[in-house]
């Protein structure tokens, strides 16, 4: 007995009213649950109703386990990043800002009224907005796959906020300088990348 | 999961193991599968499921298709040639583990 339209509605609202609010992952428990349902509506006779609060009474939790392992700091995302980090091209780049940092005093092009730290945290300011535009206005339906990119910036951010302003009236060591653009322009790189393979990725989940 | 201890080590390779078998396969399929081949003996939870198949997916050791099916999406999983390869290893590992556990549990005494 297959579920119609309706029924279908009803259950992606179900998920979302219990807080699973990335579409990926919704799909996937949608269609477990919508299966689950079908073949109980078959074998025990019931209608879609019966069918639906039989399964939850049971199962409830254990689907929803699902949606509580993600978050945004993944592993898998972590290690990736680094990967990427150790690709030849990034390794050149880092190299390129170690000499860049070494050979131009970076001082002459700030003022005390604005730093090279002010100039990292307004990078980040205007990568964190552009992707909270980018997730909530333009992508419209939100997916874990492209939102855990965020978890890498928020890390990125916190290493920025420790190692960056430990003394306020220094400048940061040319190491700590290098580090934090080969990390910052990595992550811009590994966003282009990932929003591009999401794209491809994105055409699949629509009905 | 029943004795979930014992069975979670091998949640992945038993996976791997079926979609080997069956080329491609969706989440609630691999469930069923997994229940009817132990008759019911086993059964794979919605919550270890689905984390063990995207943390597959995220190794690269599966690959996903999206496939319209009744009004819904539905998300197919297959091995990738690196999967695949892997899948080998592991079923090498867990028969070597299962060798191992046999000659513990049950050792043949020699006079």
């Amino acid at each position: 007995m297959k579920l119609t339209a309706e029924n279908i509605k009803f259950i992606d609202n179900y998920l979302k009213n219990s807080e699973v609010i990335y579409y990926d992952i919704r799909i996937e428990m949608l269609d477990h649950v919508a299966t689950a349902i079908e073949q109980k509506m078959q074998t025990e006779n019931l209608d879609f109703y019966d069918a639906f609060k039989s399964y939850m009474v049971v199962n409830k939790k254990e689907i929803l386990k699902g949606n509580k392992f993600w978050s945004v700091y993944s592993k898998d995302t972590i290690l990736n990043f680094l990967k990427f980090l150790m690709h030849p091209v990034m390794i050149m780049t880092g190299l390129s800002f170690y000499f860049f940092y070494e050979n131009i005093e970076i001082t002459n092009y700030f003022s005390e009224s604005f730093t090279i730290r002010n100039l990292f945290f307004v990078v980040m300011m205007i990568l964190a907005f552009f992707q909270l535009i980018y997730f909530h206005l333009i992508l419209k339906q939100r997916f874990f796959v492209l939102e855990k990119l965020g978890g890498l910036l928020a890390i990125i951010y916190y290493l920025q906020m420790f190692f960056m302003n430990q003394h306020e009236d220094e400048t940061p060591s040319i190491i700590t300088l290098t580090l934090f653009s080969y990390v910052m322009i990595a992550y811009l790189l590994y966003f282009i990348k990932e929003v591009y393979k999401f794209n491809t990725y994105k055409k699949q989940f629509v009905l | 999961m029943k004795n979930s201890q014992l069975y979670k080590g091998s949640l992945n390779t038993i996976i791997m193991k079926l979609l080997e078998e069956q080329h491609r396969m969706y989440g609630y399929e691999i469930t069923q599968k997994v229940k009817e081949i132990t008759k019911g003996e086993l059964n794979i939870t919605e919550g270890a499921l689905y984390p063990a198949l995207h943390k597959l997916e995220a190794e690269g050791l599966l690959d996903v298709e999206v496939e319209k099916v009744d009004n819904r999406l539905r998300k197919y999983y297959k091995l990738t040639e690196k999967g695949t390869t892997e899948t080998v290893n592991r079923l090498a590992e867990l028969e070597e583990f299962i060798k191992n556990m046999q000659t513990i549990v049950n050792p043949k005494l020699s006079y």
